[in-house]
Parts: structure tokens; C-alpha cells; sequence
């Protein structure tokens, strides 16, 4: 029974990845090599980051709001852009057009992040014998997650790989990148300083998802008007 | 050959792997809401016959009363604080014995041993001393009730008090009684002594816990799912299960005894010649839960007493000016509730001169809550000299003190092995004794011996006090630091046996049912395959959508 509940927050946490890669044209162009490339930049930013945490963040003593360690946080963020920068335009690519490398890059690095953050402790939690709403958030928030990377992905395409973008467009791009960026230090002050429950922010996090994925996906096609 | 060794690479990265996820799948997961501890109802074997609660697991789920419609109660656990219990509820489940899964009893924190509020209201007295009446009632019922007097009458070899129909059976004597002991019991008595009895066991845990935030939150969780009406079974509602996680009892049967002696001085010589007076308390306490029973005033409050007088003596024993004409004998003893078989051992292995220098002995018993009368039990009748004097220096101190002192005389039955008070054990030795308690009438077997309701909460510190004062200048009239005190270990013998595992840990957890999980599995399937379609139809098309759903039915008439 405990199992039964495991496949299911298992399902909802990864599922969209798998449905995601087989409903769109990603799988048809077999970009699984891509992806399992972005993964490894996943890999490798997250050890990285770990390092600068561990290096530069205090052991929080409390479970209040500190601007400084926040503002440091999200700086260490950035490397995550960094990593995706690389993902993006370093790595060879066989030859796939770029509107679907970013997702593939972008599908990558969710489902990495999906493994190496929430599946351990699905594992050890969603099995116990006690129920909590939990992991199904958790399920939820891998969802948003999802969709915010692949946002960023495509953002990071555009600023990056496309040459002749409007004038106009620009500033907006880099703004949203911005917010997508800077999306987990948003979350951990709604949850630390204003001091929303879980289900909330997981709610606040799916609605901004598709607010942003809305968003992303309009900048994206009239930055691709004018090239056609 | 490369692949050769490509492939044993390959198997060992694979056992590799499967030694990991079995690591992985072995995680104990014992991480719950919340963890409680719990105490569990005695359990011990009568000679040979096994009382109490026999059963110690616990894994089901939570009910906060038994009359909810449509539950299963022999597969749930009823949670009830003491303050609001049915009687009639707890007398039908324990004496009748119907089956239930478990039982937690939740009582009071004030009866909570390791509590440390002292500080009582004035309007909470009143209630507080109703608490103490239906604890008593409660205690009655899990332990007295279940052994039937019949049992009491072959063990204790009392007859024809209760007017016994003895009918000869086959393979031994039945014996049937009438409603004197709360209903028809019957028992069988085979060969030699061995008595078998349905009637005192319970075949379900029960376990007491103290009422705090956590359990009352838990509680109210209970009842709000039963208010809905979802009574709590493995396929429908969210409920409560309660786990204890547990070891398996073992007998566990120690008496240790303590003594003390301060030698008295005199002028010319040996203090060995010196007459003695002993001091003796027993320790020992048997009550519902083991591990709750401290027996704050039946035996706590003699112990107080004891070391208090001792530690008086000591300092007046010191110096050698007011080194008094007495030895003193302390002595701390065990195995009270059983007939004082600690008292006895312990007498028993004093040395022969030891115990023929006793003058008399003073057992000190139940001392901690009394106002202004106290009873000196005796078992030799008031004429003798020496309980004369215990008598009239006792007496003479209290009347300073404002308090007043009975004596009363119960004799010894020799063929009768109950003990009521501990200085039997010593008159039974030829050592003249008494014991000064509050009770004015002995208890029976396995009463007032440290029960639930026998806390620190209702002890009265004054109370021992001038019982102390008492002792100690009744003693100072007659008129050492310790040089000896020594560790005694003995074996109970008789008819009793117990058991550990007193304590445990309860685990409350909220649990998903199957349903839940069901639904949820639903939910999430339709959630995939809309995005699945959503996508779909974005990227590629409804005509692509369309053709997907038409592809395999296409292959159908194909094949």
C-alpha cells in the first residue's frame, strides 16, 4: 500500500518528463543524446554549486528571512545560467534546429534536478507509513520546475543563438530570464519571510509556471516572425 | 577476449547495483508524526496462571470511542482519556473480556511520575479527588477483578468464606461461584495445584500514556474522523494507526534488600550487647502499570520516612555524648505486595544474635497522606512490655504534635500465608513488632500498594514529616554515622511471575487508505494524458493526434 502510494507520487514527479519527450517532436528527432548531455552539465553545475554553498553560506540558525545569505543564494543561483549557457552553445549538438535543442537541453536539466533532489526522498518518505500531502507537492512542484526550465532554456536560446531578435524584445527577454533565474530565491521568500504553507507556494509556483511558460512561448514566436 | 572481460565488467557493476537498491530497500522507515510513550497494563502469572494483559503488540487503527457504527473493534485500537471514561463501557470490555484490538487510556498529567507541577488549584481539589476515585475504580477492574475470588480463596487457602460448590469432575475439582465476584467464575483444579483459569487474562494490549498537546491533538483528529463517520478501517478514510514497537516480555523477579546499622554505645563495652530497634520500609510496589506505579504514599512515603530517621540518627550517632543506648537497624526491604517475601528473606538471613537483639521493629507503611490519625498495627496483644512502650512514647509525642495515635490488634493466622502488614513477617519470627500507618484496616492482597492514582500529587509532604518527627523523638525519648550498610539479593519465591517490557513507544501515524491512493492514480493518469494531448496538439498538430489514436487500430485490421 505505502509502494502503491511511492509509484504515485513517483509517476506525478516524473511523468511529465517522459509524456513531455514523447508527445512533443523531441522524440522523433531522437534528441535523447541532448538531453542526457544537459543532464551531466546538471551534474556537474550542481557540484559546483554545492561547493560555493558550502564555501560561502552560513549554517542558517534560524528559520527567518536573511537579505545578505539570500541575496548571496541567488548569486549562486546564477551559476545554474552558467551552466545552461554552456549546455546550450558549448556542447556539440548533432545537427537538431534550435528550436528543439533548448527543450531537449531544458528537459535534461529538469529531470536531473528531478533525480538528484527529489527522488531520494521520496524514496525514504513516501514508503513510511505515515501519509502526508507532502510528497504529492513535491510531485507538483517538480511539475513547475519543468516548466520553469524549459522557459529558461528557451530564453537562454534567445539571448544566446539568435542573432536578429527585435530591438524591442530584448529588454523583456532578459527581464523574464531574470525572474526565471531568480525564481528559487522568490519561492524561499514567500516561504521563509512571509511565511506561506507549502501548499500555497506550491500553488503560487504552478500558477507562475504557466503565467511564465505563456510568456516565454510569446516572446519566443515573434522572435521567430521576422527570421521566416 | 575484450568482450569476455566487457562482460564480467558489466555483471559486477550489476551486483553492485543490486547490493545498493537491497541497501536502499532496508532502510528501517520508522520516522511518524508523532511518538508517545506508553505503559503497559501488568503482566504476571499467579501460580502459573497468567493474569493481566498477555498481549503487548499493537498495530491498528484508531477509534476515540467504542460505539462508533460500522467499526471493526477487534482490529482497532480505542483511545479514551480517563477523565471522561465509561465505566460500564470498561467493565463490559474487561471483565466480560470482548474482543477488542488494544486499548490506550489516557490519564491525567498531574498522575504522571516525571511530571514536575506541584502546584495545585483550589477549584481543581474537587475534581482531582473524582479522578482519583474512578482511577481507583479503573485499577480495581484491571487488576482485582480478574483474579476471582475462588482463585484468591485456593491460593491463599482460605475456605468456606464463600460457601464453594465443589463438584467432582473428571480430571479434577470445578468449583462455581455465585455472582460475589462480579459474575459466574469457574475453576478447574487438576493435580497438583494446577489451577486453570479463562477468566483473568486479557487477550488485548493495554496501555496507559499521560494526556499532552501531542495526544490531545491526535485525539481531536480521532474524533473529527469519527464525527464524519468513517469508521477506521484498511479501505476507506484517512485514519490513525498506533504501532508500539516492542520486545518480547521475560521473567524478571529480583528482591534486593537494603540495611543500615548505627551501633548505639555503652559505658563499659561491646555494642553488640546493645538491645536493637529496627526501622523497616518496604519499597516494592505493584499497580496496573508497572511502570507507573511509585507508590508515592503506600511505600514512597515510608522510604522518605526511613532515610530521613536515619539520616537524623546518623548525625546524632556521630558524636559519641549522643550516641544513644540503642543499635539501630535499618532496613529497606522488597516484595511488599507479595505477602512481604523481602521482609522475610531479609529476616531470615540477619544473623541470629542480630535478630534476638531486636527489642522491636517499627515497619513504617502509607505515612504521606493522613491529617491527624495514625494507627499502630500490632499482632501481640497491647499487654506486652515492649509494645506498651512503642505505644506510650509514641503516643506521648504525638499528643505535643496535636495528632492522635490508634492501636490496633490483629492476630495471626500462622496456617494462612497472606501477610496485611510487614511487622507480621517479623512476629512470625518471634521479633516484636508494629507498623504505624495510616490505613485503620489491613488491605487485601495486592491492594494499596502503589496504584495509579498513588502519585506524588497527593502525597502531603507534612504528613511525612510529622510522621518522621514521630518516629524520630519517640525514638530520642528512649535515647552513628552508619558504619554498615549492605546489598541483599534474594529470589521471590512463590507464586508470582512477571514480566518487562513495561514501557514502549507508541507511533501514531496518519495513514492514506487504498481508495485514496486509487483516486489519486486516477487523477494523475487523466492529468498525463491531457498534457500528453496538450502537447500534442501545440507541437505537432490535431491531425497528428488524431493519427496517433488511429495508427494502432489501423494495425488491428492489418494484422
Amino acid at each position: 500500500m505505502t509502494m502503491f502510494h511511492f509509484l504515485n507520487c513517483a509517476i506525478l514527479t516524473f511523468g511529465p518528463h517522459a509524456v513531455y519527450y514523447s508527445a512533443t517532436p523531441l522524440s522523433e528527432y531522437d534528441t535523447l543524446g541532448t538531453s542526457i548531455k544537459a543532464a551531466l552539465v546538471y551534474l556537474g553545475t550542481a557540484l559546483v554549486k554545492l561547493v560555493c554553498l558550502a564555501t560561502f553560506l552560513k549554517v542558517p540558525e534560524s528559520e527567518g528571512f536573511d537579505p545578505y545569505q539570500e541575496f548571496l543564494k541567488a548569486l549562486i543561483g546564477f551559476i545554474d545560467v552558467a551552466g545552461l549557457y554552456f549546455a546550450l552553445t558549448q556542447l556539440t549538438h548533432r545537427n537538431i534546429s534550435q528550436n528543439h535543442k533548448f527543450q531537449a537541453v531544458g528537459l535534461g536539466w529538469a529531470f536531473a534536478d528531478s533525480v538528484l533532489h527529489r527522488l531520494a526522498p521520496l524514496w525514504v518518505g513516501a514508503r513510511g507509513l505515515e501519509f502526508t500531502w507532502e510528497y504529492i507537492l513535491q510531485g507538483l512542484e517538480s511539475n513547475a520546475n519543468l516548466v520553469f526550465t524549459v522557459s529558461l532554456a528557451a530564453m537562454g536560446s534567445l539571448m544566446w543563438l539568435r542573432k536578429n531578435k527585435p530591438r524591442t524584445l530584448i529588454p523583456v527577454i532578459y527581464a523574464c530570464a531574470g525572474i526565471l533565474a531568480t525564481m528559487p530565491s522568490i519561492t524561499s521568500y514567500l516561504r521563509r519571510s512571509l511565511g506561506w504553507h507549502i501548499p500555497k507556494v506550491v500553488g503560487f509556483e504552478l500558477f507562475a509556471s504557466l503565467v511564465m511558460a505563456f510568456i516565454s512561448w510569446q516572446l519566443f514566436s515573434a522572435c521567430q516572425r521576422p527570421s521566416l | 577476449m575484450g568482450a569476455s572481460a566487457k562482460g564480467e565488467m558489466l555483471e559486477s557493476v550489476y551486483s553492485v547495483l543490486a547490493l545498493m537498491f537491497m541497501l536502499v530497500a532496508c532502510v528501517q522507515l520508522c520516522d511518524a508524526a508523532t511518538v508517545v510513550d506508553v505503559y503497559r497494563l501488568i503482566q504476571y502469572d499467579l501460580a502459573g496462571v497468567p493474569f493481566g494483559s498477555r498481549l503487548a503488540n499493537l498495530n491498528h487503527h484508531a477509534l476515540s470511542s467504542p460505539f462508533v457504527a460500522g467499526a471493526d473493534l477487534s482490529r482497532t485500537v480505542v483511545i479514551v482519556p480517563v477523565r471522561d471514561v465509561n465505566m460500564t463501557f470498561i467493565r463490559e470490555y474487561i471483565t466480560q473480556r470482548q474482543l477488542l484490538g488494544g486499548l490506550l487510556l489516557l490519564l491525567p498529567q498531574q498522575f504522571n511520575p516525571e511530571s514536575k507541577t506541584d502546584t495545585v488549584e483550589g477549584d481543581q481539589i474537587n475534581g482531582e479527588e473524582l479522578m482519583r476515585g474512578k482511577l481507583a475504580e479503573l485499577e480495581q477492574l484491571l487488576i482485582h477483578a480478574n483474579i476471582p475470588k475462588v482463585f484468591q480463596l485456593l491460593v491463599f487457602g482460605w475456605t468456606g468464606m464463600f460457601g464453594a460448590v465443589i463438584v467432582e469432575a473428571k480430571r479434577g475439582i470445578e468449583m462455581s461461584f455465585g455472582p460475589s465476584s462480579g459474575g459466574v467464575v469457574k475453576v478447574y483444579c487438576g493435580e497438583k495445584f494446577g489451577v486453570r483459569s479463562e477468566f483473568g487474562r486479557l487477550w488485548y494490549p493495554v496501555y496507559f500514556a499521560f494526556e499532552d498537546n501531542k495526544i490531545d491533538a491526535i485525539l481531536a483528529d480521532i474524533e473529527r474522523n469519527d464525527a464524519i463517520g468513517q469508521p477506521a478501517t484498511a479501505t476507506t478514510g484517512g485514519s490513525i494507526k498506533a504501532k508500539v514497537f516492542y520486545s518480547k516480555p521475560e521473567d524478571l523477579v529480583n528482591l534486593l534488600a537494603l540495611k543500615g546499622w548505627l551501633p548505639g554505645s555503652k559505658a563499659d563495652g561491646d555494642a553488640n550487647q546493645l538491645p536493637t530497634i529496627a526501622i523497616v520500609a518496604s519499597y516494592d510496589t505493584f499497580g496496573a502499570a508497572p511502570a507507573l506505579s511509585v507508590g508515592s504514599d503506600s511505600t514512597g512515603s515510608g522510604v522518605v520516612a526511613l532515610l530521613e530517621i536515619s539520616r537524623l540518627f546518623s548525625r546524632l550517632y556521630s558524636n559519641p555524648k549522643t550516641r544513644g543506648r540503642y543499635n539501630l537497624l535499618f532496613g529497606l526491604t522488597s516484595g511488599g505486595p507479595y505477602n512481604y517475601n523481602g521482609t522475610h528473606k531479609w529476616l531470615r538471613s540477619l544473623d541470629q544474635r542480630v535478630r534476638e537483639s531486636i527489642d522491636y521493629a517499627i515497619c513504617l507503611n502509607s505515612i504521606g497522606n493522613w491529617d491527624s490519625e495514625l494507627w499502630i498495627h500490632v499482632s501481640k496483644p497491647p499487654e506486652n512490655a515492649y509494645i506498651k512502650q512503642v505505644f506510650e512514647s509514641i503516643s506521648s509525642v504525638a499528643e505535643e504534635l496535636g495528632v492522635t495515635v490508634g492501636l490496633k490488634h490483629k492476630k495471626i493466622n500462622i496456617s494462612n500465608p497472606r501477610v496485611a502488614w510487614e511487622h507480621e513477617q517479623f512476629s512470625r519470627l518471634r521479633v516484636t513488632a508494629v507498623t504505624l500507618s495510616e490505613l485503620s484496616v489491613a488491605p487485601g492482597l495486592l491492594e494499596s500498594t502503589g496504584g495509579l492514582f498513588d502519585s506524588r500529587y497527593f502525597v502531603n509532604e507534612t504528613a511525612v514529616l510529622k510522621s518522621v518527627k514521630l518516629v524520630a523523638e519517640s525514638l530520642a525519648e528512649l535515647g552513628d554515622h552508619t558504619v554498615e550498610a549492605n546489598l541483599q539479593q534474594d529470589v521471590l519465591d512463590g507464586m508470582f511471575t512477571f514480566y518487562d517490557s513495561t514501557k514502549a513507544k507508541l507511533s501514531v501515524y496518519q495513514v492514506a487508505s487504498v481508495t485514496f491512493d486509487l483516486l489519486l492514480l486516477l487523477a494523475l493518469a487523466s492529468y498525463l494524458i491531457t498534457l500528453y494531448c496538450f502537447l500534442v496538439i501545440t507541437t505537432r498538430g490535431l491531425d497528428d493526434l488524431i493519427c496517433f489514436f488511429r495508427r494502432p487500430s489501423r494495425k488491428v485490421k492489418t494484422a
